[in-house]
């Protein structure tokens, strides 16, 4: 008889405690997901801009709905926690802030970075 | 243990004895190269990856002739291709260790990363084709 395990990636509201640690692993995990689901976005749009005509029209007007903007804010939220997180990852390869207090400052390092990325992209964005 | 050193790589593949240790002992001895070239296409997304999103999102919602524009030209068209084979080998590895971890069975296995390679195929063939395309002018 096989033991009854829980499996992830179900263990957090009922197996694990919350932690910012794990938190933020499982949503790099997520964000990269995410942006995976982008890629075929950013594939559609690159096509529709090579191809033009009706293609980038209905491509266009998409992307400048309230879903399409949506979206595109959560790309770059995405992309920006996932690059800040990933050299938070590269440090770790590297030996460094292995230790619990440099992973949670870390952690929050990373959140911060990423929020200001964001802002200033969306800045630049929308008033450059 | 003297034994496990005599097991070389080079002689690994006529060594019998090579499935019935990797079963019972874990490691395959494989799989640096994939970890490897995780990290570097991490590093070089670093810089490709800030310089597409900041061009990105500004273009995202320009005119078709504006973003022609930029993909055309040599420089924005050569970052965007690397970006864009960096990002897609960097998604393949991420997914198939996604897979590898919540997947549990071998079929599924199998199906969800032939499926997965096939997409990353029809997604950078497609993407570079169209930057190709603006590029070469037509």
């Amino acid at each position: 008889m096989p033991m009854q395990r829980p499996l992830s990636p179900f263990m957090f509201p009922t197996w694990y405690r919350f932690q910012i640690t794990s938190a933020l692993s499982i949503l790099h995990r997520l964000t990269g997901i995410a942006l995976a689901v982008g890629s075929i976005l950013l594939t559609w749009w690159l096509v529709a801009v090579a191809a033009g005509g009706e293609l980038f029209a209905a491509t266009h007007s998409f992307i400048r709905s309230p879903v399409g903007t949506v979206l595109l804010f959560l790309w770059s939220v995405a992309f920006f926690y996932h690059l800040c997180n990933g050299i938070r990852h590269l440090a770790w390869d590297a030996g460094y802030g292995f230790e619990l207090r440099s992973a949670y400052r870390g952690g929050y390092i990373v959140i911060a970075v990423a929020l200001v990325l964001t802002v200033l992209a969306w800045a630049y964005v929308l008033l450059a | 243990m003297s034994d496990n050193r005599s097991l070389s790589n080079s002689t690994a593949l006529r060594d019998g004895s090579v499935l019935r240790r990797v079963r019972h002992l874990g490691s395959a001895r494989d799989g640096l190269r994939e970890w490897r070239l995780q990290r570097l296409t991490a590093l070089a997304l670093i810089p490709l990856g800030l310089y597409f999103t900041a061009s990105l999102l500004r273009l995202a919602t320009s005119d078709r002739l504006t973003a022609a524009a930029w993909l055309s030209s040599p420089v924005p068209a050569l970052l965007v291709i690397l970006f864009l084979l960096a990002g897609l080998a960097h998604m393949l590895i991420g997914l198939r260790s996604v897979f590898l971890d919540y997947v549990h069975s071998r079929a599924r296995l199998l199906a969800a990363g032939l499926l997965v390679r096939a997409a990353t195929a029809v997604l950078m063939g497609a993407s570079v084709l169209a930057v190709l395309k603006l590029f070469l002018g037509r």
